[in-house]
């Protein structure tokens, strides 16, 4: 085991980055044996649409956890975005770039109301991410009348192409015959690419990280902590926005009041992916990886006849014992 | 004397990587009072928690009245009758004294704790003291020295017959001191074996009967305490006689520029109305008891802590320090006492260490430049000579003096013009000690000027250039090295209103 | 002078807490006549019974400084899992309830081995839990919404044991229950080892550790406790609404933990009371009752919620800095 864990290359990427790859493999053939409808391209393509809203979640708590703190707003935070931003839509006339820019924009004012009261006021994060969920749901419930919000169909011929940033429709010789493209991957991938450039090859990340790690010390070192923990949230506010984008253009519908189980999962697969929640370990590909997992599970478990619960205890129980390992291990070296 | 109560025989102890006891030997009287000393890192710690329980030791054997015993915890070793007064204060801050006294074992009427008999009992161990504290006061509204007597009167109410006090007057005042001493006679009449730790050497002339000296992990002898002056022990302690010479004269000239000037800073109750003046060039000691209010004169004019008053002058100029970032900015680096709380980020490599406080210098727009920074990283591995296997190395893997090095290398990338190095070599092994001195009076050479704060004397006179004294939050002396000596420090830094 | 020993005694944070609690009911009377009726009251009383005993539960995980997060989808998923047996597999009542309590305090255990033995952090440990039990629930209920007895249907009885109807009137008697609850966990928490113990190790885990107190122990009691009082909440819900829908739960441990929290439990542990929960969940259970009679509707309640949350989180850390110091 310890020489396997000191090959260059498995160093590099990461011991249990490659071992959560491997369970990625081992559950898709596991489902694939279970149920035969499993493999088939459209499966593929639903498992990943809800891999792009729950990454674009997942990355952004990642910056939030790894300054040690932690936010339970983000899922309903995202419905918020997303209805405000749709209920302005459908109700103006304002192109539907400028209401995905208002989207990500209500996200970072959450995650600026979070990080400031975080960073400035010295408030528990959970304790202010309870609050701020109560108020994005209620938020949203009160722009809307508490009524369903529904984003252009892809036929929708102004506003539809949004969608393609989700999926794109390559229509054939006859209008029936279409061919799904799934264009959110590579925004996922580009902008999960962007978040480890920050998190590991820029001031900002490199402070997030530190200050998970050792606050004091950081302040001591005359640096402005509070800026960059509340960064930290802000990022993770825009991240959520996105989400939110990405959420609309795979299932169109959002009802407010909803979204709370998505903060689960969303911390769920940062925390598979090995990103400390003690703060200043976090990894962005782990927590990409650990999104798929969760992605697939759930169309897994869709595909073998079972209903979505099965897919949250199986999460749940993931977590534990992923993260068992990670500290009996870790206790183990000391 | 009295018969032996407790034995402890080749104790032998390793942790990864550090043998920290090599068949260490105690042996313990009824009523006497035995020192154990040692320096830093020797090992003292380590044994007594051999003994309650704490650790469990690799090799030997522990007798206590006689016959074998083994303890696997600290509740274990309670109920033999062996009792340790921690040095870290461990209470329970929202509770009450009482409870506090009584936790763990609380005397109960059926299911219910019977409060009421707990506070009876806690009156009459403190009468029996002779010491006046309510039982009912929530713990954290003490003063120190009461949540210490707290501890005592815990360690009195097991029915003891060995009580370890660990450094139990670094935090005590005088007067305290003199109250501790009263009790811990009154124990010694009872017959009780008493372990006392301390690194005065004072104390340990007047209270105590016998002394063990230990180093590097290992028992170096016992000696009546009677029949041996300050410097048996001292040599013991260190192997060698060192005392090492003071300074005899400054090396700042009469003209020297002042870099930075306090005046009238008050933060708190620690730091009340201290005013000095540092020169270009100079090593300006901090000196003073343990409390006496020197890391938070530091702290306050770092900006790490609020000041309420005061004054800073940098270079003649007034300025403002709010923050640890305003200090930086200013030019003033501090290394913390506390190097693993507030010095180093120990999950992080040597590299990001490093450039923690300058950054910015190793950025190309917001992206930083890992090759820079792992070139300086080196650069300064080289020139402090730090023992790390390469610049990627985590600083928690490191030893003390190194991980110190690694704390100092990131004020000097900064290069900063007024240092604050608070107990720069607690911790650190003598080897290490000495290359720490040389190179901050390379730096000094160099025109940077350094605050140091230190609570060993010899490192003070044969460091500073000048010595601040502070005792009680204010400064009582302002001494020049040439008129230096032990006895005008001690007596400075025991000068109370 | 005597007043300020009594306010000392009660303790400031619980007469700000009392006071606003008075202020809010003369507020909502004043603003609607229809909020002064008996059915406003009876109402209250519905939402204060299950939040009360999940809040008084929650209590005890929070004093030793970690928090549980599985209470809001916990008492639904025991609520679903024992009416299920007693509607859908004619198990007798008594038999259902006695299994939703159970079930909670398996889930408690879980939570305590979780925190306790594997040392995961207590968010991170009861966050899962709140995952499972939202599934747990749905799974034990086929998915499908669970009307517990009502009306005269056989085994309706149990639902008397918190509103008895006497004549035409309705009596909450769910109050002697609360209250009951409330005396019981004061003295548990004030007089008996296991609340001590609780205090001790959120004040300071390290010193319980070294004092012999079995921290692994007591901790695990806190959270069987918190899963306990769970169970209990998911009976008073199952009593007080028609039907129970999987799903449902979540965010209800926000009001919980909310409530501990406007009534003092410190966010950091080893502070807190009993009473002053309880005071917290009527203040939680008044806006919910109240708002709406002043023409502010669920969205708003929300809302309304989040900042007397951290309103009373900042006096909680001005508090905390004001000892420190």
């Amino acid at each position: 085991m310890d020489t396997l864990k000191n090959i260059p290359i498995v160093r590099k990427i990461g011991f249990n980055k490659i071992v959560l790859c491997l369970v990625l493999l081992i559950m898709y053939g596991m489902f694939s044996i279970l149920s035969d409808s499993f493999v088939n391209y459209n499966r593929i393509i639903s498992a990943l649409n809800y891999a792009y809203f729950l990454g674009f979640l997942a990355l952004g708590v990642t910056f939030v956890i790894g300054t040690g703190g932690i936010d339970f707003s983000i899922g309903p935070v995202m419905f918020c975005c997303a209805i405000v931003s749709g209920q302005i839509l459908s109700k103006s006339s304002l192109p539907v770039w400028v209401c995905m820019i208002i989207a990500i924009f209500i996200g970072v004012v959450f995650g600026c109301f979070n990080g400031f009261m975080v960073a400035y006021c010295k408030v528990p994060p959970f304790i202010i991410s309870m609050a701020s969920m109560q108020i994005a749901k209620g938020a949203a419930s009160v722009f809307t009348g508490a009524q369903i919000v529904k984003w252009p169909m892809a036929q929708d011929q102004t506003n539809g192409w949004f969608r393609n940033l989700v999926k794109y429709r390559l229509i054939g010789d006859t209008p029936r015959d279409v061919t799904i493209i799934p264009t959110g991957l590579i925004c996922l991938i580009i902008v999960a690419i962007v978040c480890a450039v920050i998190l590991n090859k820029t001031k900002t990340g490199r402070y997030i990280l530190c200050l998970g790690s050792n606050k004091e010390a950081v302040r001591l070192s005359g640096v402005n902590v509070k800026k960059y923990e509340m960064l930290a949230y802000v990022i993770c506010g825009i991240l959520v926005g996105i989400a939110s984008i990405f959420f609309v253009g795979a299932y169109t519908t959002v009802q407010p009041g909803m979204g709370d189980q998505y903060n689960n999962e969303a911390i769920a697969a940062a925390v598979m992916g090995g990103t400390s929640m003690a703060g200043g370990i976090a990894s962005i590909g782990g927590t990409i990886i650990g999104v798929l997992i969760i992605a697939l599970l759930q169309e897994g478990i869709l595909a073998i006849g079972l209903t979505k619960d099965y897919q949250l205890v199986v999460t749940g129980l993931i977590v534990i014992i992923a993260v068992s390992i990670d500290i009996i291990s870790r206790r183990k070296k000391n | 004397m009295g018969e032996v109560i407790l034995t402890m025989k080749g104790i032998d102890k390793s942790f990864p990587g550090v043998h920290a006891l090599n068949h260490v030997d105690l042996e313990i009287q009824k009523g006497e009072v035995h020192a154990l000393m040692g320096e830093n890192g020797a090992g003292k710690s380590t044994l007594m928690k051999v003994l309650t329980g704490i650790y469990s030791k690799d090799e030997g054997t522990i007798y206590f009245e006689g016959k074998e015993v083994s303890f696997s915890n600290p509740k274990e070793a309670q109920t033999a009758g062996i009792v340790i007064v921690h040095q870290e204060l461990n209470m329970m801050g929202h509770l009450t004294v009482a409870q506090n006294i009584f936790a763990g074992r609380e005397f109960r009427k059926g299911s219910f704790i019977d409060d009421q008999k707990m506070i009876e009992e806690s009156n009459k161990i403190f009468k029996r003291m002779n010491i006046n504290i309510d039982p009912t006061e929530t713990m954290s509204n003490l003063t120190v020295g009461k949540q210490q007597m707290c501890e005592i009167a815990k360690a009195i109410s097991h029915d003891c017959k060995v009580i370890i006090f660990d450094e139990p007057s670094a935090a005590l005042t005088e007067s305290e001191i003199q109250e501790l001493f009263k009790i811990i006679r009154d124990l010694k009449k009872q017959g009780m074996g008493i372990v006392y730790i301390s690194h005065r050497m004072d104390e340990i002339k007047v209270i105590t009967d016998r002394v063990t000296v230990m180093r590097d992990g290992t028992y170096v002898g016992t000696i009546i305490t009677e029949e041996s002056t300050k410097d048996d022990i001292i040599n013991m302690m260190v192997g060698r006689v060192i005392y090492e010479d003071p300074k005899t004269k400054s090396n700042v000239p009469k003209d020297a520029p002042v870099v930075l000037k306090v005046e009238h800073l008050n933060a708190g109750k620690m730091v009340k109305d201290v005013s000095f003046e540092l020169h270009k060039g100079e090593i300006l000691g901090f000196s003073g008891l343990m409390g006496a209010g020197r890391t938070e004169t530091a702290r306050a004019l770092f900006g790490a802590d609020v000041k309420e008053s005061g004054d800073i002058f940098i270079n003649g100029k007034k300025v403002v320090i709010n923050n640890p970032m305003d200090a930086v900015k200013n030019g003033i680096g501090y290394l913390s006492e506390d190097r693993k709380r507030f010095g180093i980020v120990t999950g992080k490599s040597v590299a990001e260490n490093t450039t923690m406080a300058t950054l910015e210098k190793y950025c190309k727009g917001p992206f930083i430049n890992k090759k820079k920074e792992k070139k300086t990283a080196k650069e300064y591995v080289k020139r402090l000579a730090t023992k790390t296997p390469n610049t990627e190395q985590l600083v928690v893997n490191l030893s003390g003096g190194n991980q110190q090095k690694v704390v100092i290398a990131k004020w000097l990338v900064r290069d900063c013009d007024v240092l604050i190095f608070d107990e720069p070599t607690r911790g650190i092994d003598v080897g290490a000690k000495s290359e720490i001195y040389h190179l901050m009076n390379e730096l000094v050479e160099e025109g940077k000027s350094i605050i140091m704060i230190s609570s060993e004397m010899t490192e003070i006179l044969r460091m500073s250039d000048r010595i601040v004294v502070m005792c009680e939050g204010r400064k009582t002396a302002e001494i020049n090295i040439e008129d230096a000596s032990q006895e005008s420090i001690m007596h400075a830094a025991t000068l109370r209103d | 002078m005597n007043n300020n020993s009594i306010i000392k005694k009660i303790g400031m944070q619980k007469v700000i807490t009392l006071g606003i609690l008075l202020l809010l009911l003369i507020f909502f009377s004043l603003a609607n006549p229809t909020f002064r009726k008996y059915t406003t009251f009876l109402s209250l009383m519905g939402y204060t019974y299950y939040i009360a005993f999940m809040a008084i539960g929650v209590t005890f995980p929070l004093l030793t400084g970690g928090v549980d997060l599985s209470v809001g989808t916990g008492l639904i998923c025991y609520a679903l899992a024992g009416g299920y047996l007693v509607v859908y597999k004619g198990w007798p009542v008594w038999l259902g309830l006695l299994i939703a309590v159970l079930f909670g305090v398996v889930i408690g255990l879980f939570n305590g081995f979780a925190v306790a033995v594997l040392d995961l952090p207590p968010f991170l440990a009861t966050l899962c839990t709140c995952m499972i039990t939202r599934g747990l629930g749905s799974i034990c209920s086929n998915g499908t919404g669970v009307p517990w007895p009502n009306g005269s249907a056989e085994g309706a009885w149990f639902r008397n044991l918190f509103r008895l109807k006497v004549g035409g009137v309705s009596i909450p008697i769910g109050i002697i229950w609360v209250v009951l609850a409330v005396v019981i966990m004061s003295i548990v928490l004030n007089h008996t080892r296991t609340g001590r113990y609780v205090l001790s190790i959120g004040s300071n885990k390290e010193a319980a550790k070294l004092c012999g107190i079995n921290v692994v122990r007591y901790q695990i009691t806190a959270y069987v406790i918190s899963g306990f009082f769970a169970g209990l909440a998911g009976i008073a819900f199952a009593a007080s609404f028609a039907t129970i829908q999987p799903g449902l739960g979540a965010g209800f441990e926000l009001d919980a933990i909310g409530a501990a929290i406007i009534g003092g439990v410190s966010t950091a542990g080893g502070y807190g009371t009993v009473t002053g929960t309880i005071l917290g969940v009527l203040i939680m259970s008044l806006l919910k009752t109240g708002l709406p009679y002043i023409d502010l509707q669920a969205n708003w309640q929300q809302i309304i919620i989040g900042i007397v949350l951290i309103v009373a989180v900042m006096i909680d850390i001005i508090r905390s800095r004001r000892v420190s110091a």
